[in-house]
């Protein structure tokens, strides 16, 4: 009887020391699980950052080439190793941005991806809509679309902070296109949406989730300065 | 930025007064100084707890007041963190591998380490200082200009270079310290044994 008291108070014992640490293990699990989402946010903007850096690096490469008179044209005919360089670069172009959204009242720095790019998705990146026109085109709409709410890949949650009269630029293909806020309307999220702009000016359309609203979708309409 | 040393002097002792808020910070803090010199005297332990709870009290409020600001300046530290680790520049990379180096030249000369903390420590140094070298041939292969950061970074082999190194890096400070610690409350535990 006393031997097993004994056992049985050693467990006890050695039960209540192993709950500090149990207790710690638990707490960093919590920290870890609360501050995972602001962390991974904070991450794709860092690489977004990166991402944005190389892509004016790209420009600047382009624009360098345009003022080079001496082209070689040795390199100009067709090999199976440049078809296979060819095909390599298209797999990286797949996340290359082909293009810049900025909006400087809201920090709001993001490149967007070609239509037919796989990464052109709002899981990835800032979409670019199938029905959308490229902002090099006279009178087009360039419509946008993406998350908000507080995920890292909310990359429109801040648009809620938007007023008329407020401006957005576009770079695309070298050229930066000026926008200013025309028109903010709400619409029920039905899987469409309509979008209401004056035809005679080129625009361009963010479309995101309305803020504390699960039900509603709001559109921002933007028209060329 | 352009002042004299005398402007920049009086600049200084005339920031406290330029307005009534900056008056009134300047208060309570010399009144907090001076109630903790006081109490150095007459050690009070009411004084003592009740200066630590005006200070995080005063600082509580400040948080709340500058919340956004707060949250603003954690996530830009945070950031900032993130990107010497995911997209170091090339001073604070070459930083690291000379951190690096000194550990393993004084793991080598010191004789009173143990054995496994000496293999452990030439693991990672090695690897380390590997990533470092094999990072530098590539920017020479590739021809790259270290001195722009997406210059080095549009290269996928010389990112994970990075990222990896940086990764043993890690591992072997934390080790550093984690042993250190070990190794102080360690001895501190003999002492009093």
């Amino acid at each position: 009887m006393w031997l097993k008291d004994q056992i049985m108070q050693r467990k006890s014992k050695n039960i209540k020391s192993q709950l500090p640490k149990v207790g710690f293990f638990f707490l960093i699990i919590g920290i870890i699980v609360f501050f995972s989402t602001p962390l991974l946010k904070l991450r794709g903007e860092v690489f977004e950052e990166m991402r944005l850096a190389i892509f004016q690096l790209n420009i600047n490469k382009n624009n360098d080439k345009t003022t080079i008179s001496d082209i070689n044209t040795e390199n100009l005919e067709v090999t199976p190793e440049n078809t296979n360089k060819a095909e390599e670069n298209d797999k990286k172009a797949n996340y290359s941005y082909i293009g810049e959204l900025s909006i400087p009242k809201i920090k709001l720095r993001r490149g967007f991806v070609a239509k037919e790019s796989r990464y052109n998705n709002i899981e990835y990146n800032v979409t670019v809509a199938k029905e959308a026109d490229y902002p090099d085109v006279p009178l087009g709409n360039f419509i946008l679309m993406a998350h908000s709410g507080n995920a890292y890949i909310s990359f429109f949650d801040k648009l809620y902070k938007l007023q008329i009269g407020d401006e957005a630029s576009v770079s695309y293909n070298a050229i930066i296109y000026n926008y200013r806020l025309t028109n903010i309307y709400n619409q029920a999220k039905t899987g469409t949406v309509a979008i209401y702009r004056n035809p005679n000016v080129k625009t361009l359309t963010l479309i995101t989730c309305t803020h504390n609203d699960d039900y509603n979708q709001t559109i921002y309409i933007f028209e060329e300065i | 930025m352009d002042l004299s040393i005398i402007e920049k002097l009086i600049t200084f002792i005339t920031l406290p007064f330029q307005s009534f808020l900056t008056i009134e910070i300047l208060l309570i803090f010399l009144l907090i100084l001076m109630f903790l010199i006081y109490n150095e005297k007459r050690q009070n332990k009411k004084v003592k707890y009740a200066i630590t709870a005006l200070i995080i009290f005063f600082f509580s409020l400040l948080a709340f007041y500058f919340s956004e600001d707060i949250v603003t300046v954690l996530s830009e530290i945070v950031k900032t963190i993130m990107r010497c680790f995911y997209f170091p520049n090339i001073v604070f990379y070459i930083l690291t591998a000379v951190i690096s180096l000194v550990i393993l030249i004084y793991t080598i000369l010191k004789n009173n380490l143990t054995k496994l903390n000496k293999i452990i420590t030439y693991v990672l140094t090695i690897i380390h200082l590997y990533l470092f070298t094999n990072f530098i041939s590539l920017a020479i292969i590739n021809n790259t200009s270290l001195t722009n950061i997406a210059n080095i970074y549009q290269h996928d082999n010389m990112f994970i270079i990075v990222l990896f190194s940086q990764i043993i890096f890690i591992i072997l400070i934390l080790y550093k310290v984690i042993y250190h610690f070990c190794y102080i409350r360690h001895s501190k535990l003999k002492n009093t044994k």
